[in-house]
C-alpha cells in the first residue's frame, strides 16, 4: 500500500535524533536482557565445561594423588605415557571396539533402513521394536546381558547347548570377551542409527529412482547410484557421532567384564576412571583423558575432511 | 513373487525384532523365578508358577547396604529436576541467541558448539575436584550441578527451531506491548510444544541412563540414583540372577513406558537432531 508510506515523512525528520539517542540507550538495554537470559547457561557452560578442560590441561602438568599438595612434574606424565605399554594397550583396545562395533552396526542400520523403508502391513511395530534397545540403560543392560553370557543357565550358552555345542566362556576368554561387549553396543545402537538411515531415505525425492527405472537400471544400481550417495550428509552424522560414543564406551563395559579377564577389555574411558578415581593418581589420569581428547578430536577432523573432499549432491 | 518377498521379509525382521526384545524377555522371566526355579528350568522359558519375592525382598529393605527404593526415587528426582533445568535455561538461551543482537553473540555460540566436541571423561575429574574444593561431593548439589543449567545439544536444537518461527509474530506481540519475557511465553512457547516434548524425552533418557557422574560423586543412600544402585546391586549380590533382573526391571520399564506412550516424538527428534 504506497499511500500509507508518504505520510509520516515530514513528521520523521524531527523525530529522527531523539530515536537514535533512545535506539543507543535500547541497544545497551537489549543487551542486558539477553545477557539476563543467557545468564544461568552462560555460567553452566564456562563453569562446567569451559573450565574443566583448562583445569584438566593443568592437572596433567602436575603429581597428584588428591591427598598431599600436587606436585609442579612438566610433562613427565605424558613422557611416562609415551613409554606405558597398558596406556597403548589401552587404545589398541578401544580402537577395536570401535572397529568391531562401527561398521557391524552402521551396515546393519542401514540394511534394516531399507528394510523398513515400505509400507507394509506392521511394519511401524517392526521399527519400534527396533528402537527399543536404545532406552535401555547401558548400565544396567551391562547386567542383563553378563547373565545371558553366563556359562551357567545362562541363555546364550543353554541355546548352543541344545545344539551340542558345549559352554563357551564369552566374558571370561581373553579372545572373546571383547568382541562379546562390542556386540552388546551394536545391539543397542542399530535401532537408533536406523532411524538416522530411515529419515535419510525418506528425504530422497522418488523422481530419481522413477527417472534411474526409466534408464533401465535396477535394484542394486539404483543403491549404489542413488541411495548412497544422496545418504552421504546422514552417513557422515551419523559415523562422526557413533565413532565419539562407542570410543568413549564406559557403562557396558564396567557391568560386564570391570576391564578383564585382566586386561582384556580395559578401554581407554575404563582406564582413565581407573586410574583417577581407584588408584588416585589424577595427574597422569588427566594426561590421558588429554589423549581421549586429542584422539576423538584427530579422529572426529579425518571424517570431516573424508566427507568434505567427496563430492555432496544438492537436489532441493 | 511379491508374497514371497514380503515372507522372507517379514521374517528377516521379525528375528531381528526378536533379538532387539529378547533381553528384556530374559529379564522378566528370571526376575520371577525362584533361586531353585532358575537352575531347573531354561533361561528362556517362565517358571511356573512364577514367584514375586524377588521384588519383595528389592523393596522391604532385607539386603544389606542397598536401599533400592530410595535409588529409584532418585533417578525419578534426577531426571525431573534436569528437565525443568533444560526447559527454563535452554529456552532463555536459545531465544537469546535465535532473537537478540548483543556483543559476542557468534563467539559465544561457536564456543558452545565446541564445547559439543568436549569427550565426557575429559570433565570428569576436574569437576570432582571443583565438587570436592566446595564441598559437594556426595551431595544433591554436586550430583545436579553440572548439568542442571542446560546443555549446549539442546540450546543448538533450540535455536535451529525458533529460527524458523515467522518474526512477524513476535514483532506484533511486542508493537501489541508486550514485553520480552511475556513474548517469550506467550507467543513462542505455545508454538514450540513438539520441540520441547522432544528436549524433555532426550533430557529424561539422558538422566535415567546417567551413570558415570553419579557413580564419582555419590556414595551414600542419600544421593545414590538407580543406575548406580544397580551396580552396587551387583557388586554386593555378584550372581543372585534373580535378584539382580528384578532390579533391572525396575530400572528399565519406565523408560519403555515413556517410549510406548512418546514413541512419534522420539522417532521425530531422531530426525530433528540428525539433519542439521
Amino acid at each position: 500500500m504506497p499511500v500509507a508510506v508518504a505520510e509520516p515523512a515530514v513528521a520523521d525528520r524531527d523525530a529522527r535524533a531523539p530515536v537514535r539517542r533512545a535506539g543507543r540507550g535500547r541497544r545497551v538495554r537489549d543487551a542486558l536482557t539477553a545477557y539476563v537470559f543467557l545468564g544461568p547457561s552462560l555460567f553452566g557452560v564456562l563453569a562446567f565445561l569451559l573450565a574443566p578442560v583448562v583445569i584438566v590441561a593443568v592437572i596433567s602438568l602436575f603429581k597428584w594423588n588428591l591427598l598431599a599438595a600436587p606436585q609442579f612434574v612438566g610433562l613427565a606424565n605424558y613422557r611416562r605415557m609415551a613409554g606405558d605399554g597398558n596406556v597403548w594397550h589401552s587404545v589398541a583396545v578401544t580402537v577395536f571396539y570401535v572397529l568391531m562395533t562401527i561398521p557391524t552396526q552402521t551396515i546393519l542400520a542401514l540394511v534394516l533402513a531399507l528394510l523398513l523403508n515400505t509400507k507394509l502391513r506392521g511394519i511401524r511395530v517392526l521399527r519400534a521394536l527396533f528402537v527399543i534397545p536404545w532406552m535401555a540403560t547401558p548400565v544396567v543392560m551391562g547386567v542383563v546381558w553378563k547373565w545371558i553370557f553366563d556359562t551357567q543357565n545362562g541363555a546364550l550358552d543353554s541355546f548352543l547347548g541344545l545344539f551340542g555345542v558345549d559352554p563357551v566362556n564369552w566374558l571370561g576368554s581373553g579372545a572373546l570377551a571383547l568382541p562379546s561387549t562390542a556386540a552388546v553396543g551394536v545391539w543397542s545402537g542399530v535401532g537408533y542409527t536406523m532411524l538416522f538411515f530411515l529419515a535419510g531415505l525418506q528425504g530422497i525425492p522418488e523422481p530419481l529412482y522413477e527417472a534411474a527405472r526409466l534408464d533401465g537400471a535396477g535394484p542394486v544400481q539404483q543403491f549404489f547410484a542413488i541411495t548412497l550417495p544422496l545418504l552421504r550428509p546422514t552417513m557422515f552424522f551419523v559415523l562422526v557421532t557413533s565413532v565419539i560414543g562407542s570410543f568413549q564406551v564406559f557403562d557396558t563395559v564396567y557391568a560386564m567384564t570391570k576391564g578383564g579377564p585382566g586386561d582384556a577389555t580395559s578401554v581407554l574411558n575404563f582406564t582413565i576412571y581407573q586410574t583417577a578415581f581407584q588408584l588416585f593418581d589424577d595427574g597422569y589420569a588427566s594426561a590421558l583423558a588429554m589423549l581421549l581428547f586429542a584422539l576423538l578430536l584427530v579422529l572426529t577432523l579425518a571424517q570431516v575432511l573424508y566427507f568434505r573432499k567427496r563430492t555432496t549432491y544438492d537436489y532441493s | 513373487m511379491r508374497w514371497l518377498r514380503n515372507t522372507i521379509l517379514y521374517v528377516v525382521l521379525g528375528v531381528g525384532a526378536f533379538v532387539c526384545v529378547f533381553p528384556y524377555l530374559m529379564v522378566v522371566f528370571t526376575s520371577l523365578k525362584t533361586g531353585r526355579q532358575l537352575n531347573a528350568t531354561s533361561p528362556w522359558l517362565p517358571a511356573i508358577p512364577g514367584t514375586l519375592g524377588n521384588y519383595t525382598k528389592l523393596f522391604n529393605g532385607s539386603i544389606a547396604n542397598v536401599a533400592f527404593p530410595a535409588y529409584l526415587w532418585h533417578t525419578v528426582l534426577l531426571a525431573v529436576i534436569l528437565t525443568v533445568g533444560q526447559l527454563v535455561f535452554t529456552t532463555l538461551a536459545a531465544y537469546a541467541f535465535a532473537r537478540m543482537t548483543f556483543p559476542g553473540r557468534e563467539v559465544l555460540f561457536w564456543a558452545y558448539v565446541a564445547t559439543l566436541m568436549v569427550p565426557n571423561v575429559v570433565t570428569m575429574i576436574p569437576l570432582y575436584l571443583i565438587m570436592r574444593q566446595i564441598g559437594w561431593v556426595d551431595t544433591w548439589m554436586g550430583l545436579v550441578a553440572p548439568y542442571v543449567f542446560g546443555s549446549p545439544y539442546g540450546i543448538f536444537l533450540m535455536r535451529q527451531f525458533f529460527q524458523t518461527l515467522p518474526k512477524d509474530l513476535e514483532d506484533a506481540a511486542r508493537i501489541d506491548g508486550a514485553g520480552v519475557l511475556a513474548t517469550l511465553t506467550r507467543v513462542i512457547l505455545p508454538l514450540s510444544k513438539p520441540i520441547l516434548g522432544t528436549l524433555s524425552i532426550l533430557t529424561v533418557v539422558f538422566a535415567w541412563h546417567n551413570f558415570l557422574w553419579p557413580l564419582i560423586i555419590t556414595s551414600g543412600d542419600g544421593t545414590k540414583v538407580v543406575t548406580v544402585g544397580i551396580a552396587s546391586l551387583q557388586g554386593n549380590l555378584g550372581a543372585d540372577y534373580n535378584l539382580m533382573m528384578a532390579g533391572s526391571f525396575v530400572a528399565l520399564v519406565p523408560l519403555i513406558v515413556v517410549f510406548l506412550l512418546f514413541q512419534r516424538s522420539i522417532v521425530r527428534s531422531v530426525a530433528l537432531s540428525g539433519l542439521k
